[in-house]
Formats: structure tokens, sequence, C-alpha cells
């Protein structure tokens, strides 16, 4: 059992969740101070400021939150299963799969529940696609998966663009926000949320046989681990993660490979450690991305996949910099 | 008329035509088999590298881009005259604009109303002042809410619409699809336009086309606002 010492960074990642959650609440067009927010989540307050808070910016920070945390796990586990750290969430095609599915939905005219639906069919079918052909006769190898993944994922790309050819003009707007990752149609943050933690939870014991995995199959199958059925296991886990992020709030980029990374560069590369840190900073740092992106330019609107960038790039290469010295 | 982009829906005679591409793509080959003598274009919808082409292989390209009544009365007379009818032009731009002055009395003293205007839902936009709708919002009496945003058509949250606590909203469309955007807005019953039940849907070819039709728009908005002023 890991000692207070080594939970202490979780314990600091949590209450930077807490704290960048309380800043998102506050933050936004509305006449809303953070005393108002106070009032608010003690059950006072106008019903103006009740509903900006209670209906519209809670479930979207939350909804940030979970799909930040979604998205770090995913892309940790798609580092340790592929052993490449250049995998992220979507290297396998995952998010391409969700995308035509959305965006065929929108382009049939629909729009809600059915975008998101059929987002989350489209993220199923992409995984059983790699999964079927991967596997195909005899062995697989993580390159192999690989490979078929990354195929499949051109052939989705090729199909984004002739759906975004064919849509009329005005279908585009909200087709490349969804591209894009934007959380303002969000639906209710509760089901990913409870994604998150499950997985999580799930994960927890198999920490030390991940981190056998991460230094290699060879090393692993020699230390008594089943290689092959836990290398399936965590693609399955990785692949609903994504699946339940990206139903929630578009392919928002960049969280899922830099985030792993950045911690791996803090804290070490301890799986037990790793994996519950990924969910908190994943969605911390989305949570502030959102709150950004709803008040750079307020009362307008940017997507949040761009901030995400915006604000990971010049982190992360600080890092990187720091740790080549 | 030899051709026309794709959409083109106005007379009835326009669908008959043969189509070279949409308002985003033409086919230039089809255009320049079809020998014309003039092209009209719009800078805000067509494709300005595409049609210099089109000027460079000798075709000339009239550009319109109207951003005020006076400029569909401009654009009209304008092309009234390279089509050899300049008179007729004259007559329909003056009536054109009479009519848009009738309007502005009509409404002048009437009570200002706070109006949101939704372009579309998702992303949720809207116009600012600049835009030939907001014109027509404010001559019929009412006051876009988000007329100072600086851009053209701004991306906006449902939180400052919320915030900005409009007594009307407007989208033009017709079908349940654009009745399913006015629908959203019932789950916020505490917004005056909620509570008086001011949620309107225009026809869409009326008000979002700049040409003399628009008259016909803009009366109809005019009306709509008015009625939506009873209810307050």
């Amino acid at each position: 059992m890991p000692d207070f010492k080594t939970l202490q960074p979780l314990l600091w990642l949590a209450l930077a969740g807490l704290l960048a959650m309380a800043l998102s609440v506050s933050l936004g067009a509305g006449p809303v101070t953070p005393a108002d927010t106070f009032a608010v989540l003690t059950g006072a307050g106008t019903p103006l400021q009740q509903t900006l808070i209670l209906d519209l910016r809670l479930p979207r920070t939350l909804s940030a939150f979970a799909t930040g945390g979604l998205l770090a796990v995913a892309g940790a586990l798609m580092q340790v299963l592929l052993r490449n750290p250049l995998a992220d969430p979507y290297v396998l095609g995952l998010s391409g799969g969700a995308a035509v599915g959305a965006l065929l939905a929108m382009l049939a005219g629909v729009a809600g529940v059915l975008v998101s639906g059929s987002a989350f069919a489209g993220a199923m079918l992409a995984t059983v696609l790699v999964f079927g052909l991967a596997r195909g006769q005899g062995s697989w190898t993580p390159s192999r998966l690989l490979l078929t993944g990354v195929v499949i994922a051109s052939g989705w790309g090729a199909l984004i663009t002739l759906i975004l050819a064919m849509a009329p003009a005005s279908r585009l707007p909200g087709m490349l926000y969804w591209l894009m990752g934007d959380l303002s149609h969000a639906g209710s943050p509760w089901p990913a949320l409870s994604v998150l933690v499950l997985v999580c939870l799930l994960l927890f014991p198999l920490g030390r046989t991940l981190n056998v995995l991460a230094r290699g199959p060879m090393q692993a199958a020699a230390l008594g681990v089943d290689v092959g059925p836990l290398e399936w296991l965590i693609y399955l886990l990785a692949s609903v993660l994504t699946a339940t992020a990206v139903t929630l709030a578009g392919s928002v980029g960049f969280v899922g490979l830099v985030v792993p990374h950045m911690l791996r560069l803090a804290l070490g590369n301890d799986q037990r450690l790793i994996l519950p840190a990924c969910a908190l900073g994943g969605g911390t740092l989305l949570v502030l991305a959102d709150a950004l992106a709803r008040v750079i330019i307020a009362p307008e609107q940017l997507p949040v996949g761009v901030i995400t960038a915006l604000l990971g790039v010049p982190t992360f290469l600080y890092l990187l910099y720091r740790s080549g010295r | 008329m030899l051709a026309v982009t794709a959409w083109s829906d106005y007379p009835e005679e326009a669908a008959a035509l043969p189509q070279v591409g949409d308002s985003n793509r033409l086919d230039l080959e089809a255009i320049v088999a079809l020998e014309p003598d003039l092209v009209v274009a719009w800078v805000d919808g067509n494709s300005r590298s595409q049609l210099d082409r089109l000027a460079d292989l000798g075709i000339p390209v009239f550009w319109l881009a109207p951003r005020s009544f006076g400029d569909i009365a401009a654009a009209v007379t304008d092309l009234a005259l390279l089509t050899g009818q300049p008179a007729l032009g004259q007559e329909r731009a003056r009536a054109f604009l009479q009519g848009i002055r009738d309007l502005a009395d009509q409404y002048r003293d009437a009570r200002p109303l706070r109006v949101f205007y939704q372009v579309w839902d998702q992303p949720l936009m809207t116009v600012n002042r600049e835009e030939l709708i907001s014109k027509a919002i404010s001559l019929c009496g009412g006051v876009n809410i988000f007329a100072d945003l600086p851009r053209l058509v701004p991306r906006v949250s449902v939180e400052a619409v919320l915030a900005e606590d409009p007594e009307v909203i407007v989208t033009a469309g017709r079908g349940d699809t654009d009745r399913a955007w006015l629908a959203y807005w019932q789950q916020y019953p505490g917004m005056r336009a909620v509570a008086a039940g001011n949620l309107y849907l225009e026809p869409p070819s009326l008000l979002q086309r700049p040409t003399l039709r628009m008259l016909e728009g803009v009366r109809h908005l005019c009306t709509t606002l008015e009625q939506a002023r009873a209810r307050l």
C-alpha cells in the first residue's frame, strides 16, 4: 500500500482541481461575482444567478473535468500499451470514427442526443474494427495494432474531409466546432464522471502489473504477467474512456498526449501514481482551458481545444527543457 | 439568365436553369462553356480566387456586397443598367427605398424592444450592428442586444443571452429543426422573452437574402415585433 508521501502529489492535484472548478464557476459573461457564486451554492441568489451557475456553469465545469480526466488516463494507457511516447487516445482512429458518426448525424440535420449517440456508436465501431483487423490470424504485436489503427484513422480522416466537402455551408460551423472540441453543448456530466471513477478504481489493483508491462512484454511475461489478455483489457478500457470523452465534448486534442508526459516528468513513471494523477491533472487543465475559452473574448466564445494547445505547448516544452539539463 | 448556383429558387424559373456549382465552389469549366457576357458575384459568399480566374479569362465579373438598404437599391440600379433596362431598375429601386422609408416612419416612435436574433444554434451565433438583419431590427424599433460586438456574425454563449435577458427572440427558418431552436429557450422560463411567449420564426428567404424582397421580410419582421410589444 502506498504511503502518505507518495499520495501527496495526488492531494495537491485534487486541491488544484477544486480551485480550478471554483474559478471556472465564478467566471463568465453574466453578472455574477464570486460572492454571488458562494451565495448560490449555499442556496441563495436571484433566479438568474441560480440558472447561470447551477444549470450552465456547474454542469459545464464538471463536463470539462470529466473530459480532461478521461482523455489523460486514456492517453497514459495508450502510451503504456503501445510503448510509444507519441501515442494519444486518438492514435488508433477512435476519434475519427466518432467524428464520422457525429458529422453524419449533423449532415442528416439532427441535433443533441442523436449526435452524441452517433459519435459513441462511431467510436465503438472504430474500436471493434481495429480490434478485429489487428488480431487477424496468429499473434499480434503493439506495432501491428498501431499500424492498423493509424491506417484506419487515415481512412476516417478521408471520410471526414468528404463529409465536410459535401455538407451545405450552413452546417459547417457546427461541424468544425465539433472537430475542434467544444463543451458548450455538453450534456449531463454524470455518466462521464462515473466512467472515469469506475475505470480508475478498476485500474488501481492493476498498477503494479502495468509498471511491469511498461518495461516491455518479454520482461512482463518472464515475471509471470499474462500479457495478451492484459493488453486487450487496456485497449478496451482506453477505448471506453476515449469514446465517453469524445461523446461529451467532441475531439478535444492535446490533453491526452501531453498531460501524461507532463506528470511523468514531474512524478516519475509509476502507473499506480500516474493514472489517478492523470485523471486529476487532465481534468484540472481542461477546466482551466474551458474557463479561459469562455471569458477571453466574452460574450463571444472560443472552442476549448484551441486553449488546451495554447496552454499546454509552452508548459510541456518548459518541462522537457528543464528535464533535459 | 444563363445559369445559377445551387439553392437559387427565386423567381421559380431560376430553379429550372442549369446549376454551375454552389456559392463556395463554382464549376469554372461549365461557366466558361456557357460564354456569359456577365457574371454577378457576391463578395461575402463566393470564392475570390475562382472569380478572379474568370476575370483573367476575359469574362466581366460584377461584385456585389450589400451592407445597407441603400446598397440593395444601388445594386438593382447597377444591374438594370448593365442589362440594358436602366428605367425599370431605377423605378424598382425607388419603390424599395420608399417602402423602407415608410416602415421607418411608421416605427420611429415605437417602444424600443430588446431583441436576440439567432442565426444558428450549435454553435450559438447572432449578428452585430453591421449586418443587414440587425439594421432591419432597428428599423422596426428593435434593439439588437449584441449590436456592439466586433465581429459580423459573432458566436455567443447561452449565458450571455440569459444575462442580456432579451424581450424577443427571433430566428429565421422553417420546419421543425428551426422550431426546436426556439423550443430550447423554453427551459429558461425566467427570461422575459420566454415568459411573454415572444419566440418567433421569420421566413428565411425574405429576411436573409439582400434583395428587393427584403422589403417584404422587413415588413413581416416589423409586424412580428409589434405583436411582441403587445404581449409584454
